[in-house]
Order: structure tokens, then sequence, then C-alpha cells
């Protein structure tokens, strides 16, 4: 549909000027590499001690580790980089050109800016995913698999939502920069199973910053160990978190307009 | 009214609410218990219509209100009051069908992309506009050639000069052929040949295309190249809608004299009021009137190489304009 | 410009005046201070809830911790690290890239005393708020202590000595800006060195042999989880006093690297120009 057109217009012509630039691709391969590195020689450490973690086998937990770099990489690739953007137009008077655009000012704005070089994560973060499959081997069937994309989706939803309502703060506060800083650290945790983590902390990486539905319940999907309520309840609350992003999106636009309230 | 207008205004409003405080910390007490707000009017009930192909104007020095009704007029801001319509569209409401007629250019504030070349960010807007290949492609050309475009297109904007990315902003600004176009202050920050430039191709552009042009700027020679009618906005007010000359003739009661002599030695008060004196070239005011006069008697009584009579500068009528407007 | 050691007779009061501005500077900046501060609770307890995890699922026990020790290693370790963290890696590339080095090259004193008196005042802000955080989490997860007096009394020492020993070796590695632009690979690897080698991810005791002599050989035991296996109780009083002086040595070693780079950095810089 329309949307998806104008998105791969913005994805081409991002991939095409970055292209040029190979050593950024390389360091980015580099810096990944590491980071998935560091992450699987915990898990190795970790798992020298025990069988299970919380439940969870460690070819699970590589599975986790897999979509956490596949989310991490996609929010990274133009999430993060768009709405950074967003934040900064707002605060320097830019936005004033996308709003005298005759498409919807919060599409635009969410896809504006691509760093391509992420998708390195993504392309990881798929690999290690594919490995930990291939160990699960039969006990992932097509049930599993459609959870997994289910799961997937509303996760992503809920982190775009998420990452929305946090940038439409700026229409109010000054500096949001610092509060995007904080997602970051708070989604370092999503590295590891939510399940693992005291009531109050889940509910913090569920509700507060929802890394739990990005990370956690693809994985939980895959190892079979989602219920359809609690895939239903995602996708619940991925509509509702979506419409409030959108409402809170029209009011800063208002805000920002000087419309009387 | 004008049924035929392209922009119409009537009684446009946009106030601000601010909330006073004085320095100090008791007073930063004072007002978590009660805010002391005050309302200020930016623009504070202007009337006026365009007609489509009009080259207009708007002329106010900083914080006049200009910014504030061209963003009224382009959709960025809602009015506090009055009545307001743009090809038969009110702004606010921001309706599509709107928005892919008018375009805006803003000085020193970039829409192009930063990190890559113009023709990218062009593509961009075509998708955005939805621009058909083919039109898109002979618009462009135009375009290139009316701005002497070629080599920069392919570079990326943050290696172009700060002229040659105006230029190029203005292209993309115009890439989906609006009927209306505003500018803010356009040629701010550019050196005088780029200025010149610029003016050229907007003069040259309106003539081929016949969109409607409103400028704003407080350059006088931004709205002496391109416009032959402007409106001079003061605290938020219309002070003059009018022909430019009209302006001139209307808010001046004095003429200049340039005397070219052999020296400064000689006493011009007499004559009139002396602005300068350097190397034998003495600038005299004198008022509207008496020119004829002053005139003749500084031929009989002085050795004059050159005389002429001009206008005072513009910069001096429009200050006069400011000055009653204030009063 | 000077070494670390010239004009030493006029240094306290220098360090006066440095705290007050930067005490101020730290209040401005209290945004960046606090998301250190959620990183510095969050990164421990993380791995606090990992390994109990861990020891619930194996007897309740691992390598000698149980979930209470855990506990108490997590907790002391969230307050060592905060204690002797330094941002300067990131923050000078920042300074070489835009100039802003030539102002401080051209004060007649080393830059290294204000990034120390701005590190010292910001911790002065926000070690109350970690300290207040340390003693939630000990009503949540029970530490036990198993602290003897001497080890308590030459715990302090340890933490300055580690402090040391890190701030000099962070200041010297965050030189490397003066020779190449990807200072992010280099910072990379050596936060990912630290996560594992200085204790920060697991105590040392579990982490295998090699690593485990890594950590002793290089100086990143000595940084961060000497200090907190002495209050644990779990080393010795001879280890404990060669540790303190393997961390004197440290000192004096990475002082020395500091002056040689140092030098070599500034004609660098000098000669490319700002």
């Amino acid at each position: 549909m329309r949307y998806l057109r104008l998105l791969w217009t913005f994805f081409r012509v991002g991939v095409m000027g970055e292209l040029a630039y190979r050593a950024n691709f390389f360091a980015q391969l580099f810096e990944s590499l590491l980071e998935l590195g560091t992450a699987i020689a915990g898990l190795a450490v970790v798992f020298s001690y025990t069988s299970t973690l919380g439940g969870w086998t460690p070819d699970q937990v590589l599975a986790l580790v897999g979509v956490f770099f596949l989310v991490g990489g996609a929010i990274r690739l133009m999430i993060q980089p768009s709405l950074e953007q967003l934040i900064e137009s707002v605060r320097d008077g830019t936005l004033d050109f996308t709003l005298v655009k005759p498409e919807d000012a919060q599409l635009l704005s969410s896809i504006q800016r691509v760093e391509i070089w992420k998708l390195t994560d993504v392309g990881l973060g798929i690999g290690v995913l594919a490995f930990a499959l291939v160990r699960l081997g039969a006990r992932v069937g097509a049930p599993q698999a459609a959870g997994f994309a289910a799961a997937l989706i509303a996760g992503g939803v809920i982190v775009y939502s998420f990452w929305m309502i946090l940038a439409t703060s700026a229409f109010w506060l000054v500096r949001v920069e610092n509060i995007l800083m904080v997602f970051q650290s708070m989604y370092e945790a999503g590295r590891w199973p939510v399940s693992i983590y005291p009531g109050w902390l889940r509910f913090a990486l569920t509700f507060i910053v929802p890394v739990a539905f990005a990370v956690t319940l693809p994985a939980q999907a895959l190892a079979g160990r989602l219920t359809w309520q609690v895939l239903a309840g995602s996708w619940v609350f991925a509509a509702a978190l979506f419409t409030a992003a959108r409402l809170f999106w029209r009011a800063g636009l208002r805000r920002y307009g000087g419309a009387s309230a | 009214m004008d049924d035929a207008a392209a922009i119409r205004v009537r009684d446009l409003r946009k106030t601000y609410v601010v909330s006073e405080r004085e320095a100090g910390a008791a007073a930063a007490l004072r007002s978590l218990v009660r805010r002391r707000t005050s309302e200020i009017a930016a623009v504070d009930g202007i009337s006026f219509s365009l007609s489509p192909g009009e080259v207009v104007g708007f002329l106010g020095p900083n914080g006049a209100g200009k910014t504030t009704t061209l963003k009224m007029l382009s959709g960025l801001l809602h009015p506090s009051a009055g009545d307001l319509s743009v090809l038969g569209h009110a702004p606010y409401r921001r309706e599509k069908a709107f928005l892919r007629q008018i375009t805006l250019v803003m000085g020193q504030r970039n829409q192009l992309v930063w990190d890559i070349p113009a023709a990218d960010s062009f593509e961009l807007n075509r998708a955005i506009y939805r621009i058909p290949r083919l039109e898109f492609r002979r618009t462009l050309e135009e375009l290139t050639s009316l701005l002497e475009l070629g080599p920069l297109l392919g570079k990326p904007v943050r290696n172009l000069s700060l002229g040659e990315r105006m230029k190029c902003e203005i292209a993309a600004a115009l890439l989906h052929r609006p009927r209306v176009v505003f500018l803010d202050e356009p040629t701010i920050g550019l050196d005088v040949t780029m200025q010149r430039r610029i003016r050229a191709f907007l003069t040259e552009y309106n003539l081929r295309f016949g969109a409607t042009v409103l400028l704003t700027s407080h350059y006088m020679a931004d709205v002496e190249a391109l416009c032959r009618r402007v409106l001079v906005i003061h605290h938020g007010r219309l002070l003059f809608d009018g022909e430019l000359a009209a302006l001139v003739q209307r808010f001046t009661a004095h003429k200049t004299i340039v005397v070219r002599l052999q020296d400064c030695t000689a006493d011009l008060s007499a004559y009139g009021e002396v602005v300068s004196c350097e190397e034998g070239l003495a600038t005299l005011r004198v008022a509207k009137d008496l020119t004829a006069r002053v005139t003749e008697r500084l031929l009989a009584d002085l050795p004059v190489v050159d005389l002429t009579v001009e206008d005072p500068p513009i910069e001096e009528v429009i200050e006069r304009v400011f000055a009653q407007g204030t009063a | 410009m000077d070494g670390a050691k010239g004009g030493v007779s006029g240094l306290p009061g220098l360090y006066a005046q440095q705290f007050k501005t930067s005490l101020a500077m730290m209040l401005q900046y209290r945004a960046s201070l606090v998301i250190w501060l959620i990183s510095h609770v969050l990164d421990p307890l993380v791995y606090l809830v990992v390994w109990t995890t861990v020891s619930r699922s194996s007897g309740g026990s691992v390598g000698g911790y149980g979930a209470a020790e855990f506990a108490a290693y997590f907790i002391v370790l969230m307050l060592v690290n905060h204690v002797t963290y330094t941002w300067i890696m990131f923050e000078f590339e920042y300074r070489v890239r835009h100039g802003s080095l030539s102002f401080a090259l051209l004060r007649p004193v080393h830059p290294i005393h204000s990034d120390l008196a701005d590190n010292i005042s910001s911790k002065i802000i926000t070690f109350p708020l970690i300290l207040a955080a340390a003693a939630i989490l000990a009503m949540i997860f029970r530490p036990v202590f198993h602290v003897e007096a001497w080890a308590a009394a030459a715990f302090l020492p340890a933490l300055l000595l580690a402090f040391g020993v890190r701030f000099l070796m962070e200041w010297t590695l965050a030189l490397a800006a003066f020779w190449t632009t990807r200072v992010g690979a280099i910072n990379q690897v050596y936060f990912i060195a630290a996560l594992f080698l200085s204790g920060q991810m697991a105590p040392l005791s579990l982490l295998p042999a090699p690593l485990r002599l890594a950590a002793t050989i290089l100086p990143f035991r000595w940084t961060t989880s000497f200090p907190v296996e002495l209050l644990l109780g779990r080393v010795g009083w001879t280890d404990t006093l060669t540790g303190l002086c393997v961390q004197a040595g440290w000192i004096v070693l990475c002082l020395l690297l500091l002056r040689l780079v140092w030098r070599a950095g500034v004609s660098v810089y000098s000669a490319v120009g700002a």
C-alpha cells in the first residue's frame, strides 16, 4: 500500500547514501560481532554452572539473544535515528518542513532517517536465531513459528509506540534525549529472559519500558512457552499503545501549532 | 471581497500567553503560587488579499509578526481569531489537497537531508508529492537550468556552500510546481551576488509559472527587486499595503542631494542638513518642496562637479513608517 | 605544559576553586548524571538476579556463593563501581574533535586536575543516591556479610587506590583520541574487557582460570574487584597487603605511562593544529 512504497523510497535513499562508505560497514560489523561475542561469552559462563536458567535451556536463551539483536537492530535501524531527528526538529523548527508536506507527519517523522549499517545487527540476530532453532530442532513447529511472528509484530508495534510517546514529549519538555538514553540502559536488561526478574522489575520491563514484549515474548513463543492468552494480551496492548501514541502525537501537534486546547 | 483571490485574510489575530516573572528567588516562589500572565499580540488584526500570480513582499523589523503571519498562511500555526483562506482552503486544517499546492522556504533552515546528495532529497520529495516521473524530470530540468544546479546535484548537501545549498533548497521546494510559494527571509546570510541571483530566479519563476509569491524579509533590496506590492507590518499591525513607489512617495518628506565638489571645506549647512562629507562627496538632506531651489543655489554658488537628486534610502522610509506606526 | 607533578604548592588552592566550579557544573548536568546512575544500579542488578537464579537451580550455591552472598557481592560492587568510574574516555574524543582541548592546553595547569575535580564533585552529588539504591536493594535481596574488622579497615585504602588505578588508566587510554577518531572501537574493547575482568559480570572466582589470570596480571582486578573481595572477607590478610602493594605499583606505572603518552599526544595535536 502507499505507506509501504513511501517507506521503501526512504529506505532506498538512505541505503544509496551510505553504500559509498564501506569502512563504516566494517566498523559496524566489528562492533556488532564484539557485542554478540560478549553476550555469548556471558551465556557460556552462566551455563557452565547450571543447565537451566529460570526454566530456560541454553538453546532457548541463545534464541532469546538472537531476538534481542534482531529487535535491537531493527530499532536502531530506523525508529531510533528518525525519532531522535524528530526531537531535534521540534527544537530547531525544521519540523515545519515536515508539517507543510502533504503526507501524514507522524509517518514522515518516523521514517526520515535510516542507519543502514545497523542491518548487520539484524543479520547477526537472524543468524544466531537460526542457529538456535536448528539446535532446538523438532521442538519448533508451525504453531511456534506463527506465535513467534505474531509476538514479534506485536512487540514491534509496542516498542515503536513507546518510542513515539517518548519523542512526542519533546513538544512539552526540553531535554528529551536523556530519556532516550535511559531506554537504552533498560533495554540491555532484555538480554536475559524477563521471567527471572523479581515481580516489580518484571513489571517495569514490561509496562514501563516494554522490553519484555519486544524480546522475551517472541523468544517464549519459539520455546513453546507462550500461551495464546498472553499473545492475545500483547496484541491488545499493542493496539492500545499505538492509539495512545497517535492521540498523544495529535495533542503535541496542536500544542506546536499554538491551537487553543 | 475578491472571489478570485488566491489568499484572503481578514482581521487575522494571533495572541500568545506569556507568564511574567521578575528575577530573584522571592519572585520565583511567588510565581509558584500565583502565575501572572500577559497576552502578547504577535499579529493584531490584519487584513489583505492577494490575486493569483502576485509577488508581494512582507516587510517589517524582527518580531513584527511577518513570520507569524506566514506560518498561519501555511497552516503551521492556528490563528487566534479572524478569517483566513488560501486557495480556498483553511490552512490550519492542513488538508492534503491544500498542502500539495503550497510550498515553504525558510532562510537558514534546511529541509534537504544533510548527508546525501541534493538529487536524493529531490527523490524523496517526488515520492511524497506523488509527482509523475515525466513531469518531475521536466520540472527538474527547468529548475536546474534556471538555477544553474548542474554540478551541485551529485554532491552531499553538507559539502555545498551556503549559497549553493539555498539554491538546492529552493529547487526542492518547487519540484511539485506549487501555486503558492511562501518564502521566509530566503536571502538572509547570503552574499550579495547570490542574493541577486536568487531574486532574479524568483522573478523569472513567477513569470514562467504564474505562482503567487509571498516573501518576508527585512532586506529592503529583496523587496525592491521582486515586489511591486508591499505590506509593511509592525507590532502585528499592517501599516501600509500598496505599491512600493507609493510607499516612498507618501512617507518621504525629504530628498537626498548628492553633490561632488573639489573638497569639503565649504560650509554647506545653509543649504540643508549635511548628512556626510567625504573627499568632496557631500550628502545633503533637503525638504521635498525646497529641492528645486536648493539645487539651483548649489549649482550657482559652488564649483559643482556632479549633482544628483535621490529619494532617501528606503530603509529610512521604512523607519519612518515604523516610527509613525508606533506613535 | 607541565606534568601532573608540576606546581605542587599551588595545587590545594586550585582544587578548592575547581571543586566549586565543578559542583556548579554538575548540578547543571543533572540529566547525564541520572543516566549514569540508572545504569550503575541496573547493570549489577541484572547480574545479581541472573546469578541468584543460577544458584537456586544448582542446589543453593555456586562456587562458594549462595543467593545471599551474590546479593552482598553485587551490592558492594555497585557502590565500588560507582566510586571508581570515570567517563573521560567518551569525553576526550569530543574535546579533540571540537578543539576545546586547545583551551585546556593554554591553561598553566595540567587538564587532568580539572577532570579529577569534576569526577569527584559529581560523585559527591550522586553517591548518596546510589547509597540509597543500595539500601533498598539490600532490603529486597537480603545480603549476608562476613566482615572482619581488619578487612573493613583495609577497605578504604583499597578503594582509594582502586580509584587511582582506574582513573589514571582510563585517562591514559582516553589519549588514544590524539591518534585516531575511531576511539569507539577502542572504548568498546576496553569496556568489554572490564565487564568480564573487573568482576562486573560475575565474581572473578567463578570465571575460568585463564580469565582469572588475565584479570590479575592486567589492572582490571585492581580497579574494582579487589576492594569488593576484601570487604566480603574473601581475601586473607597477607594477600590483602600484597594486593595493596600491587595497586600502588599500578598507580606508579600508570603515572609514568600517562606522562609519556601525554607528551607524545600533545606534540601530535599541536603539529596538526586544533
